[in-house]
């Protein structure tokens, strides 16, 4: 399975390639009968109104994907990030209802508060698993339970609110209908992929996923790299938190429960390989939009909240079978 | 004695607060909550140790758990006093049928029980042959009050749609009940019922949709006030002021919002009370008093801007 070319810095399993055009081309597939499906048994789902909510809806759940398809290309997985986000929610939401400073001041103050705090835990969690190279599930399991207990203490397990206006604005801003925060959140996805195409990190986070003894007989420091990739993750949960805050104007400790599962689930649907070496961030987008869609439109047809937790368990499930198959097509 | 009671607390889930040194002879209550991760139950505790200072005549043990539906540390928690023979046992259970047999073994060991917050399964109750009075908040009569405001306000036809709590949850149901009592009583038009568990972002999102759907809705019933929270901030999204909000709880985020009109009603249910109360209740009992019986409502308000 893994190549030499695999290892080294050329982008020659990059976007381009043909494999990673049918890999994508079949969640694309997936995603477009879906959203056919909706638009003929429902009346609104292709309302602009509409489509304006799926973006919004994904948005935080992408932006936390984002992040855990570095972890998982590197063979990892991090559980933490939902507790993560709640965190930095409640640290940026400390900060920004800090008394007697400007507007500016305080929205610069909690946005570097929510990030840092996003970075450090990611950092830890990274630096644990790789120095003593013990399994990421049970590390980020601990910092799962670390980061909630932190959220419940910082914030005294109260909701914190009334922020700045402009701040709550953003959250709510549209371009021509498009949501800014979801222009946000594509924006992390273009760097993304272009960093994991383009640059020799990017093809080394593929490589360790693949063979990480073969990269580290090339010389690289895989320690750093792997930390890098947690730290990256845990930045996306810093960043998913600052926009929870400015769409719902709150900052909640319980905030994000089992949001780690949506973003792992949207890594998977979109065709990343769970051992690693093997996916892209394209996918991650279309995965997110696959459970995005599938969310509002089952209840736009009118389907009981049990059914539709029954489906979208069926979605992933399915998208794990395809994926083995795609695996031996791809060794073939 | 000190030091056994605290390593049983500790044993038992979080610990919260020994008891105070000396005077062996007060009373000592052990107080046993749900989440503390939820904020009702958390200023519930601060309330209960304010209590237990203001009074000063008996000693609290206070064990909460992790998260809503962590029984089993409830049932430890209910065996480990059991164990340091307290003399009342205050709870807060968090499945109304799995503690009704721990709290019939405490009774039987000579200990006064007190539940409240949530009333244990009646059902299971008798099959365990168990007489045990509820102290706590008629939840479905509290819904029923908001959901009466927004009947009010709306008039015979209204159209609305309820959003629901964790589906299985005992107060989650009788909120729900409690709004469809009012949708009966005044003759609204229910669209659409569906859960958010308890949260303001899936209460956004979960809303946002149903608008889509149901364009026409004229007002929403949320299970609790993060709910209504992000329902408030999805009708923001959609530039919708004509539809009304009610909610549950009162929490401070809420309060600006039924200032300003965004939100109509809520219910407080007094809970930083309500476990002081039901130590008070307790102890009284203790002191030789009558038993419990039926169920002891606690007050509940309706609030609204005026």
């Amino acid at each position: 399975m893994s190549s030499a070319d695999d290892i080294g810095g050329t982008p020659k399993n990059g976007a381009f390639s043909l494999r990673a055009i049918i890999n994508n081309a079949g969640i694309g597939l997936a995603l477009l009968v879906l959203i056919l499906f909706f638009s003929v048994t429902t009346e609104h789902f292709l309302s602009p109104n509409n489509i304006t909510n799926i973006l919004t809806q994904i948005t935080i759940n992408l932006i936390l994907a984002v992040g855990m398809t570095f972890v998982i290309l590197i063979g990892g997985i991090d559980l933490s990030v939902g507790s993560v986000m709640a965190f930095a929610a409640v640290v940026a939401g400390k900060a920004i209802t800090l008394p007697g400073l400007g507007t500016t001041e305080l929205i610069v103050l909690a946005v570097l508060a929510g990030l840092a705090a996003g970075l450090v835990c990611g950092i830890i969690n990274g630096g644990i698993s790789a120095y003593w190279s013990l399994p990421s599930f049970i590390i980020t399991l601990g910092m799962l339970n670390i980061a909630r207990g932190a959220a419940l203490q910082v914030s005294d397990a109260q909701t914190i609110y009334s922020f700045p206006f402009v701040f709550e604005e953003f959250g709510s801003m549209l371009i021509y209908g498009v949501p800014v925060v979801f222009l946000l959140a594509l924006l992390l996805v273009a760097i993304a992929w272009f960093v994991l195409n383009f640059t020799v990190f990017g093809r080394l986070i593929y490589g360790i996923g693949n063979n990480e003894e073969a990269v580290r007989l090339a010389g690289h420091p895989v320690f750093w790299y792997k930390v890098a990739a947690f730290t990256i993750c845990g930045l996306t949960a810093g960043i998913a938190a600052i926009v929870y805050m400015a769409r719902l104007s709150i900052a909640s400790p319980i905030a994000g429960i089992g949001f780690e599962l949506n973003a792992i689930a949207a890594v998977i649907i979109g065709g990343t390989s769970l051992a690693g070496g093997r996916g892209s961030v394209i996918g991650t987008l279309l995965g997110a939009f696959i459970i995005g869609v599938l969310a509002n439109g089952l209840i736009l047809i009118g389907l009981s909240d049990f059914m539709r937790q029954m489906i979208t368990g069926i979605v992933i499930v399915v998208a794990v079978i395809l994926d083995h198959y795609r695996a031996k097509f791809s060794a073939s | 004695m000190k030091l056994v009671k605290f390593a049983a607390a500790a044993a038992t889930g979080i610990l919260l607060s020994t008891g105070m040194a000396g005077a062996d002879d007060k009373p000592v209550v052990g107080l046993v909550m749900k989440s503390l991760a939820n904020e009702f139950f958390q200023n519930m505790l601060v309330g209960a140790e304010q209590h237990e200072a203001t009074r000063g005549d008996y000693e609290l043990i206070a064990v909460g758990m992790q998260n809503e539906t962590d029984f089993e540390s409830q049932i430890n928690a209910v065996e480990n006093f059991i164990t340091q023979g307290v003399d009342a046992i205050v709870i807060a259970p968090a499945d109304s049928r799995a503690m009704v047999r721990p709290l019939k073994k405490a009774m039987e060991a000579g200990i006064t029980v007190v539940n409240f917050d949530v009333a244990l399964d009646a059902a299971a109750k008798e099959q365990q042959g168990v007489e045990l009075a509820f102290v706590g908040p008629d939840n479905r009569g509290g819904a029923q009050l908001a959901g009466n405001a927004l009947g009010e306000a709306l008039g015979a036809g209204g159209k609305v749609v309820i959003i629901e709590g964790n589906p299985g949850a005992d107060n989650a149901n009788e909120r729900r009940l409690g709004f469809e009592d009012s949708v009966a009583a005044y003759g609204l038009e229910l669209l659409d019922s569906r859960t958010a568990h308890w949260e303001t972002e899936e209460a956004n999102q979960v809303f946002s949709t149903m608008l889509t759907a149901h364009p026409d809705v004229q007002g929403v019933m949320a299970a609790n006030d993060s709910m209504a929270v992000g329902v408030v901030k999805a009708l923001e999204a959609a530039g919708r002021d004509d539809i009304m909000v009610v909610g549950f709880d009162n929490i401070p985020a809420v309060g600006p919002m039924i200032e300003d009109g965004r939100m109509l009603a809520t219910v407080d249910q007094f809970g930083q009370q309500m476990a002081a109360n039901a130590i008070d209740l307790a102890l009284e009992v203790v002191a030789g008093g009558p038993a419990l019986e039926g169920w002891v409502k606690t007050e509940i308000e309706l609030v609204t801007a005026d």
